[in-house]
């Protein structure tokens, strides 16, 4: 039986978020001999209930926030007001113990060393805030290596010319090839390029007491069904709980830091699964709610000494906000492809990683070869095919003959770009609404059209018989949720410090994607990760010597 | 809503189905690990089978009649099936009468715009559903561009594809149209171009190694 906690009792942490971070925090505290509280919006479901839904989960909001209960708006500009958008909302991530973790789409890429250090390397970018990591990659090396071999990720080490270093190689050999990866891995070598199989936080045999990954197909979007795909649900959150020490609290939606008169955070106010308000008492936060709702969070937690929200003291909370602007292509060949079956992805390649001053912006990426689930696929159509009758209709039947390449790089931090809460609009517990103020930087444009072009010769090169090349439109929103809390060494232009504890609050901690400086290259959630694992090693450091 | 049964009956079909399969031999232990959760959960599965719907209860006869016929023209029937007998129209009705209600207002305004247009057409007599095939695509071709028709188009395309619980797909003609087999559980090799792969060949000055 878990171990429960009474909100009356003071436990030594409340972790806000059970996701991709708030996992392995759990974990890492309770295995320290903590007392843990890990508070999650959504609910808990077990590996039966998840089911191979498009509609459900693609269009109905099934383990996603949803548009009608937690509502959002946006805007491009500050001179706008923002609205509400047509049956959706800009930022996406999933409301289930597990958080986003649990519908990933468990692509597993490390950061390189470049990426911490491209404020130095590249110098001040017009309208962006480019800016070094407190860290380097060396520093997270080794946590890397933990979430590899703790979590569970399949790939090949070394077969990338253009990897990173690493300590150790994955515990596990890659995912069998698709067609996809191997059409894709046929392109690019006719070009002089080196794909290479994909990492994934997928079991490709048994590890760790789950299943190797059943091939259904269906992974970005749902949960796994086998637990084959490492989500914290089924991986983390069960060994912190094993530990005694942990209780995972599933629909409790944590909508206020408690604050003392002294500046210390006392628990969280959160909403029951009756939406009755409750008060947690901890000695200690840390909130891994994501880079949406971790911003949220502070700015509504705003007390009569820390007006502009809590930890805000720099007026950065909620600002750099990022995602991975990418562009690609789909390509129909001969033969079936039957990209329903097998995970997602199975090649990809990192030569373009680097930005390279000769294409005249910045930005840097990868690709992959990947496929989509039918239902979202016969939505659209390509040009000059008909949206309606007979033709339609051969283009439906035609559905296992494609696939897509896409590329995913980098997106620029900008102040402007922004998490803040919307003046007017409230959730359905009535707490305060996010507003998004999202502009592309003109260089994520350039960068992304300039994907479409390798995306459409790669997929030439594979002899594929049509190409119908991406088009590159303005951002409205996004599921990597980045850069919204970042870190740094200086309290005026960051949130946290490198250990990620909040500049101006002593006992509260930040660790998810909005603790990131930059955007990466896409497929963070390795990185954000890691990040949690050190950032538990050193708040455990902290709490051993009374520094918290 | 809560339809979790498809999936969970699809999983035990799924196992049942590969008792020929080298794969099950080889991963036979993570299979029956995986299975014997989803079969402490079978109880709670099974209360909450829903069977799709049978039974046009949202729009009204003349509304469905000409939904239908849009439906049949956007997807048309012939050698293989078509939306008409894939039930795009109970999926639409079942849609628009529940998860999709808030759009159903829309939606009845739209129609009305649709087929008051329609009669106006040189040499319309009847409703659109009852009208010949040439005046129906004569008029889609004027009108394929309106919100109301993507919505036609969209909830179509759906209930086409969505599970067959939601109304559509009827006995998965939708997915089999596509080329798609239902089965949750698959080995390689996936497609064509992935039969005869013979291995990734490593690049010179690289050393992958494993663990």
């Amino acid at each position: 039986m878990p171990k429960t906690f009474k909100t009356s009792e003071i436990v030594d942490f409340v972790v806000v978020g059970s996701g991709a971070s708030g996992g392995i925090m759990a974990r890492e505290l309770a295995l320290a001999g903590h007392s843990v509280v890990v508070m999650e919006q959504g609910p808990r479901m077990a590996a039966y209930e998840f089911e191979h839904d498009e509609l459900k989960y693609r269009n109905l909001s099934g383990i996603t926030n949803n548009p009608a209960t937690n509502p959002q708006t946006f805007r491009s500009d500050a001179t706008q007001t923002a609205k509400q958008m047509n049956g959706r909302n800009p930022l996406t991530y999933a409301r289930v113990v597990g958080g986003s973790s649990a519908h990933f789409n468990a692509n597993f890429w490390r950061l390189h060393e470049i990426d911490f250090i491209e404020g130095s390397k590249w110098g001040p970018i017009e309208g962006a805030s480019l800016v070094d990591w407190p860290i380097t990659y060396a520093e997270l090396e080794p946590y890397y290596t933990k979430v590899e071999w703790e979590v569970g990720v399949s790939g090949l080490a070394g077969a990338s010319p253009f990897d990173p270093w690493r300590s150790k190689p994955y515990p596990m050999p890659p995912l069998p090839v698709k067609s996809s990866g191997v059409l894709f891995e046929r392109g690019a070598r006719k070009l002089g390029l080196h794909p290479f199989p994909s990492p994934m936080a997928i079991n490709s045999i048994d590890y760790k007491g789950r299943p190797p990954c059943a091939q259904c197909g269906l992974c970005g979007g749902f949960a796994c069904e086998v637990m084959a795909k490492s989500s914290s649900v089924w991986t983390m959150i069960p060994e912190a709980e094993a530990t005694g020490n942990c209780e995972v609290r599933s629909e409790s939606y944590v909508f206020r830091i408690g604050m003392s008169a002294a500046g210390r955070a006392t628990g969280v106010h959160y909403f029951d699964k009756n939406k009755v308000e409750q008060f947690q008492k901890a000695k200690a936060v840390v909130v891994c709610a994501n880079g949406a709702e971790t911003p949220k969070l502070l700015l509504n937690s705003a007390t009569n000494s820390q007006p502009e929200g809590l930890a805000n003291s720099s007026g950065k909370v909620g600002r750099y906000l990022m995602f991975n602007k990418g562009g690609g292509a789909m390509a129909r060949f001969e033969h079936p492809l039957n990209e329903y079956k097998g995970a997602n992805v199975t090649r990809i390649l990192h030569d373009f990683y680097d930005s390279d001053p000769k294409r005249g912006f910045y930005g840097g990426g990868g690709f992959d070869a990947r496929s989509g689930g039918p239902l979202t696929w016969g939505q659209s159509v390509p040009p000059g095919t008909p949206s309606w009758g007979q033709g339609f209709k051969d283009y439906l039947e035609s559905y296992t003959y494609w696939m897509n390449c896409s590329g995913h790089g980098t997106s620029l931090a900008q102040e402007t770009n922004r998490v803040d809460i919307d003046p007017e609009l409230k959730d359905a517990w009535g707490v305060p609404a996010i507003r998004v103020t999202y502009k592309d930087h003109p260089d994520d444009i350039k960068h992304a059209k300039w994907q479409v072009e390798r995306a459409v010769e790669i997929m030439d090169a594979a002899g594929a018989s049509q190409i119908v090349p991406g088009e590159v439109g303005a951002a409205s929103g996004g599921v990597h949720l980045l850069g919204t809390c970042r870190m740094g060494n200086d309290p005026a232009t960051s949130v946290i410090d490198k250990y990620h504890r909040t500049h101006d609050v002593k006992n509260l901690f930040l660790c998810d994607g909005s603790s990131m400086v930059t955007s990466g290259r896409g497929q963070p959630t390795l990185t954000i990760e890691a990040l949690a694992f050190r950032a538990a090693d050193h708040i455990n450091r902290f709490a051993k010597a009374n520094a918290i | 809503m809560d339809q979790h049964v498809p999936s969970r009956r699809q999983f035990l079909t799924a196992v049942g189905n590969l008792a020929s399969a080298s794969w099950v031999a080889l991963n036979w232990p993570s299979i029956a690990a995986a299975a014997e959760p989803m079969q402490h959960g079978h109880h709670a599965m099974a209360m909450g089978d829903e069977a799709p719907p049978t039974a046009i209860t949202t729009l009204a006869p003349s509304e469905a009649a000409d939904v239908e016929a849009i439906a049949g023209l956007i997807v048309p029937s012939g050698k293989t099936p078509g939306a008409r007998e894939v039930g795009a129209l109970l999926f639409i009705d079942n849609a628009l009468g529940s998860f999709f209600k808030d759009q159903l207002a829309s939606f009845r305004k739209g129609l009305g715009e649709f087929q008051a247009g329609f009669a106006q057409q040189p040499g319309v007599t009847t409703p659109f559903a009852r009208a010949p095939e040439a005046q129906q695509t004569a008029w889609l071709a004027q009108v394929d561009k309106t919100p109301f028709f993507l919505a036609v188009r969209r909830l179509t395309v759906l209930g086409l594809l969505a599970l067959p619980k939601y109304g559509g797909n009827k006995n998965n003609m939708g997915w089999t149209l596509i080329g798609v087999e239902d089965n949750h559980y698959w080995e390689p090799p996936f497609g064509y171009y992935d039969r005869d792969y013979p291995g990734f060949q490593p690049y010179p000055g690289t050393k992958p190694y494993t663990a």
